[in-house]
């Protein structure tokens, strides 16, 4: 018997006894039941105690003692032949006695596994004279042994009832396999490899660790031991050894080795090199075993079809096109686009080295990607070229071209075959190589080539799909749910309609009706685009594009219904209607957006088409952009304007920049209904929020009106009326007190305002509130007086900073409360800057704009065109009024000093006439960039021209119209307000509350332009 | 022939592009080995012996996996790769090519030997 055999029967009869006849003299039998009773009398007196019923057994034991001796002299030499039957018995003997000692223990399936090694390798031994001489030797225990193994045998059927036939038999072939070993091929061949599968029989399989890379070697090396030592004493116990390595194999960096123990690997492999067999063996599952050897198909490759380059690394991944195959299918011959440089690179061929050395190949950039050229050949390398210019067939450098395609023999393990994925990119450089020019794409080789590699297919429930192949062919139906490769579908076409089934994604394809709206997902470079399918041709789709309505031909697996319109909206970092910088001095607004390039429409109003890398930069929104309109009104983005003149459009703006307007209209859309505009050039129609905007419209054209325009028609520009709020808001840095709600009485200051509220800062505590203005008292910062009027009189300029209630003085609280004071400074005419006591009190500006030329001042400042004129204007007159030392001196003396120095001295105060006198460019102190200042320079400069001056200062009266006390008209046509002639008077009068004329605002002025043209000195009294 | 004579099926890891497989018992010998000796298991209809062309479409250089069988009797990796039965030696897992349709035809009809192709194209009509 076989040695594994025998120790199946040995357990078998431990561990499932079947009761034997009582008259049975064959121990084996019995020797389970005598297992039960004799284990504790042999633990009293073990082996010698004799009973009369167990006399067989007994003799046996004698007999086994013996055995027992041998056994443990064998021990040494297991191996020894000479020995074979008394090892074998000794075996069942052994373990018998092993197992009665033990029999409470439950370590026998370790003892068992020990023995069981030794006796399988007894087996192997005695394998091949098995059937020679191995009943004969046995004839001994012939009798019993034959009774034994019947027994055994029934029971094995017992055991086995449950196993299928099919396993019978293969177990069946596989214990007589060893029998009949006949030499001779394909025996097993006709046997199922299902009936293969290992068995518990079958030697085990161990994997061991070992370099990576360096399998085979290893594979060779177990070769070459084993073969060096077969025939001697230490044979190696390995049955077998395989590697699957490889450098995509997930089984790299490891061999497995078969043999019936784990020692004998250690053994066969002790010393070798590149293999860790001193590192954990992993015992490899029967189960997975046959997995181990488990080989793939390569796919075939055939004519067409694509395939990537491995090597030679110059074009490594590149695509190739199979052209043929041999007959064995291990070579193909490919063409691929040549990557030469025609020995650019290489100066010399072979050229040397200093050290006597070949020099090696430049490794760098490889060459691009291009066809062959002959000419390019020819320029240096004549001699090497050699072919036919009909057939365009080349052989040059060794390698053959063919229409430009460098053409070659390649061992198909030198090709990526699987997953090639080739773009239509690729493959388009394969096919503009016809002759004619005309791109005869081979779709259809292209689609073989990516069918294989659905993996990148995604299907999303919703999609519509169709079934292509298989059974279930023709299905059309709606993905309801995609699982790993399966999807779920409602049919919605043919036989099985209203069904649910589930197919694999391996058969299937999306399906598009002509006319559907579809985006590209991926795939090709035509990637999200979007367009509308024109015609199908089983997977490949035409679509018309949105965009550049083109036709493009992708395929069915690229695209995706499309819910969107229109494609992408942006370009890299831009988008539509961005600002960018065209250059130093051109900026524009993208209005269109394509894959590659963006239409961009200039400041000048041309479009133009440019690349993103012809774009300097892109300029941020600036949301807070303002510019005023040709009516001098405050533009800002999002406000409607209309276009003066030209097409009179009218649109929302979009950008300003500098002087130009990008304003979106819905009237067309040619450039996207964007159109660019200066901003002189445009009114405002609305501003967006409502805010406050001067439009001439809504009062009498004053313009037209306004004879100093008609008498000097040089003059330019219209002066933009000045914004009621500009500039910095006077009340900020007020001390206040609070005069409402729940913070009443508190004293603080203003941090900051808005047209309605201010911020306050608390004295009291450190904290800042919100409080309307008007809940606001303003109080001197020194003295605490309440300083009345503050906010109206903000605006009055040479009013304003005046100290009201808190002087004692008659003529002022007078001023405060004639009508003129209050004319000027409250009127609306004062708020709406077109009105008159603005062109009463900017004489100099119409001025200004007239000659300009002699008033450096004011041209080189601001001119008119700008609001910041009035604004300086203005703060001039508010500013300078209130924050020169010689008001604020002025708000804190008695008035008639003031006064009397006003009106005795030409000088109107130390300060105050410093600066007049001396005409210098700040005639107000530093703080006073002022037009008043400058007007004061350019007064001063042409004190005498006296009737300029007054032309200049009738200039505006028109605007008196507006003024709602008619005292102004009546001061505004006559120049001669302007010579008063008592300027000292007048002057008093300006500030003084008593001028009695009603012309004050006017009189003010030309009081000061007079005192001052006229001269200080002589005039005043 | 190779470097040693007690272990004739030892190749030098430099002599290994020079390796081919038969495509019928899938053995991985040198090609000049083929040349001299033929293959060891199948010569009877392959006569590869001094056939450089019936060696050349008749035995691959495309092959993975390789097994040292030291045992072909007793190995269950020989028995699953139906390789019980052929000589001690090195074979491989996988042999990719195509055996000639005349010579499969020689093999099934006069030998009466069941071609099982080592390329892995068997494995999947199970």
């Amino acid at each position: 018997m076989s040695g594994p055999r025998d120790h199946e029967v040995d357990s078998d009869e431990e561990e499932d006894f079947n009761p034997a006849p009582a008259d049975m003299s064959d121990d084996e039998g019995q020797n389970g039941d005598n297992d039960e009773e004799e284990a504790p009398r042999r633990k009293a007196s073990p082996g010698h105690t004799r009973n009369g019923a167990d006399d067989d057994e007994d003799d046996e034991e004698e007999e086994d003692d013996q055995d027992d001796v041998n056994a443990r002299n064998d021990d040494d030499d297991e191996e020894d032949e000479d020995e074979e039957e008394e090892d074998e018995i000794q075996g069942h003997r052994r373990k018998r006695r092993k197992d009665r000692r033990n029999a409470f223990f439950d370590i026998e399936a370790e003892v068992d596994d020990e023995d069981e090694g030794e006796d399988d390798e007894e087996g192997a031994e005695d394998q091949e004279g098995f059937i020679e001489h191995g009943d004969p030797e046995e004839a001994d225990f012939a009798a019993r042994d034959d009774e034994r193994i019947h027994q055994d045998l029934d029971r094995r059927r017992q055991q086995d009832a449950d196993f299928d036939a099919e396993r019978m038999a293969r177990e069946l072939q596989q214990r007589h396999a060893h029998r009949r070993r006949a030499p001779g091929m394909g025996e097993t061949g006709a046997v199922p490899q299902r009936l293969l599968l290992p068995s518990v029989d079958d030697p085990s399989i161990w994997g061991v660790r070992c370099k990576e890379g360096k399998e085979r070697e290893v594979i060779f090396s177990i070769m070459k031991r084993v073969q060096e030592k077969m025939g001697t004493k230490d044979e190696l116990g390995i049955t077998a050894a395989f590697e699957r390595g490889g450098p995509n194999s997930v089984m790299k960096g490891l061999i497995y080795v078969e043999a019936q123990r784990q020692t004998d690997i250690l053994q066969a492999l002790e010393g070798m090199l590149n293999v860790y067999p001193r590192t954990k063996l992993l015992l490899v599952d029967i189960k997975e075993m046959p997995d181990l050897l488990r080989v793939q198909k390569t796919p075939t490759l055939e004519p067409g079809s694509w395939v990537r380059l491995k090597r030679p690394n110059k074009y490594a991944g590149d695509l190739a096109q199979v052209l043929d195959v041999t007959e064995n299918g291990l070579e193909a011959r490919v063409r691929y686009i040549p990557r030469l440089d025609y020995g650019m690179r290489d100066e010399h061929p072979g050229a040397m080295t200093a050290d006597g050395k070949r020099k090696r190949p430049v490794t760098g950039a490889r060459p691009p990607q291009k066809l062959f050229s002959e000419v390019e050949a020819r320029k240096r390398h004549p001699r090497y070229i050699t072919g036919n210019p009909n057939t365009n067939v080349w052989q040059y450098n060794g390698d053959e071209f063919e229409q430009g395609f460098l053409v070659k023999d390649i061992k198909i393990q030198l090709l990526v075959v699987k997953d090639v994925n080739p773009t239509l990119e690729e493959v388009t450089k394969f096919a503009s190589g016809g002759d004619d020019g005309v791109e005869n794409i081979d779709l259809k080789s292209l689609a073989a080539s990516l069918k294989d590699s659905s993996t990148n297919v995604t299907y999303l429930p919703g999609d519509v799909i169709e079934v292509y192949e298989g059974e279930q062919k023709g299905v059309v139906g709606r993905a309801t749910n995609v699982q790993g490769d399966i999807v779920t579908m409602d049919v919605t076409e043919g036989d099985l309609a209203g069904q649910t089934i589930e197919v694999p994604t391996k058969g299937l394809r999306k399906r598009f009706k002509t006319g559907d709206h579809v985006k590209v997902i991926g795939g090709s470079r035509y990637r999200d685009e979007v367009g509308m399918v024109v015609s199908i041709s089983e997977d490949r789709v035409t679509l018309l594009t949105d965009q550049t309505t083109t036709e493009i031909i992708v395929f069915s697996k690229d695209l995706r219904e499309a819910s969107d319109l229109g494609g992408q909206g942006a370009l890299g970092q831009y988008e539509m209607l961005d600002l960018v910088q065209l250059d130093p001095t051109t900026v524009g607004c993208i209005v269109k957006l394509d894959r590659e390039s963006m239409v961009v429409l200039d400041q000048n109003g041309d479009t133009r088409q440019v690349m993103p890398s012809q774009i300097a930069n892109k300029l941020p929104r600036r949301k807070l952009a303002v510019a005023a309109d040709r009516n001098g009104s405050e533009i800002r983005p999002d406000d409607v304007v209309k276009e003066y003149g030209g097409m009179s459009r009218q649109g929302k703006i979009v950008h300003i920049h500098r002087t130009y307007v990008f304003c979106h209209t819905n009237a067309t859309n040619e450039n996207a209904g964007i159109f660019v505009c200066k901003v002189s050039n445009v009114s405002t129609i609305s501003a967006k929020g409502g805010r406050v905007t001067s439009s001439i419209a809504s009062g009498p054209d004053l313009n037209s009106m306004n004879p100093m325009k008609k008498l000097n028609p040089n003059a330019k520009g219209d002066m933009p009326p000045p914004k009621a709020t500009f500039g910095r808001d006077r009340l900020v840095g007020q001390t206040v007190t609070i005069k409402k709600g729940g913070w009443k009485g508190l004293l603080g200051r203003v941090k900051e305002t808005t047209d309605t509220h201010a911020r306050v800062e608390l004295h009291t505590k450190s904290k800042i509130i919100n409080v309307p203005k008007a809940d606001l008292v303003v109080r001197d910062g020194v003295s605490g007086r309440e300083i009345k009027n503050y906010e109206n009189r903000r605006p009055g300029g040479f009013l304003g900073p005046r100290p009201g209630s808190d002087r004692p003085n008659p003529e002022w609280n007078g001023g405060s409360r004639t009508p003129m004071t209050n004319a000027s400074s409250r009127t609306p005419a004062w708020k709406t800057p077109t009105q008159g006591p603005n062109g009463g009190r900017t004489p100099a500006w119409s001025r200004a704009g007239g000659d300009g030329g002699r008033t450096p001042a004011w041209a080189g400042a601001d001119g008119s065109r700008t609001v910041n004129p009035y604004d300086g204007n203005r703060t001039a007159y508010g500013g300078a009024g209130s924050r020169t030392p010689a008001w604020s001196s002025g708000a804190k003396t008695p008035a008639p000093d003031s006064f009397g120095h006003g009106s005795k001295t030409p000088a109107y105060g130390g300060g105050v006439s410093d600066a007049w006198g001396s005409g210098s460019k700040t005639p107000y102190g530093a703080s006073a960039p002022t037009p008043t200042a400058n007007g004061g320079d350019s007064w001063s400069g042409y004190t005498p021209g006296a009737s300029g001056g007054s032309h200049a200062y009738d200039a505006p009266t028109p605007g008196m119209l507006g003024a709602p006390t008619p005292g102004l008209n009546y001061t505004a046509p006559t120049p001669a307000a302007m010579n008063a002639p008592t300027p000292s008077a007048q002057w008093q009068g300006g500030w003084g509350a008593d001028a009695p004329t009603p012309a004050a605002g006017v009189s003010q002025l030309s009081a000061l332009a007079s005192s001052f043209s006229v001269g200080p000195g002589s005039k005043v009294s | 022939m190779s470097s040693t004579n007690n272990a004739p099926s030892f190749v030098p890891p430099n002599q290994h592009s020079r390796l081919r497989a038969c495509m019928v018992c899938s053995i991985v010998m040198l090609q000049s080995k083929f040349r001299d000796d033929g293959c060891p298991n199948c010569d009877d209809f392959l006569r590869l012996r001094k056939d450089t062309e019936a060696i050349e479409s008749c035995t691959s250089q495309v092959f993975e996996g390789l097994i040292t069988l030291a045992n072909p009797a007793r190995s269950w990796v020989a028995k699953w790769q139906r390789l019980d039965g052929y000589v001690q030696g090195v074979y491989a897992i996988k042999v990719s090519g195509q055996l000639p349709d005349e010579v499969k035809a020689t093999m099934e009809e006069e030998f009466r030997i069941t071609y099982i192709p080592r390329d892995g194209s068997a494995v999947e009509t199970e």
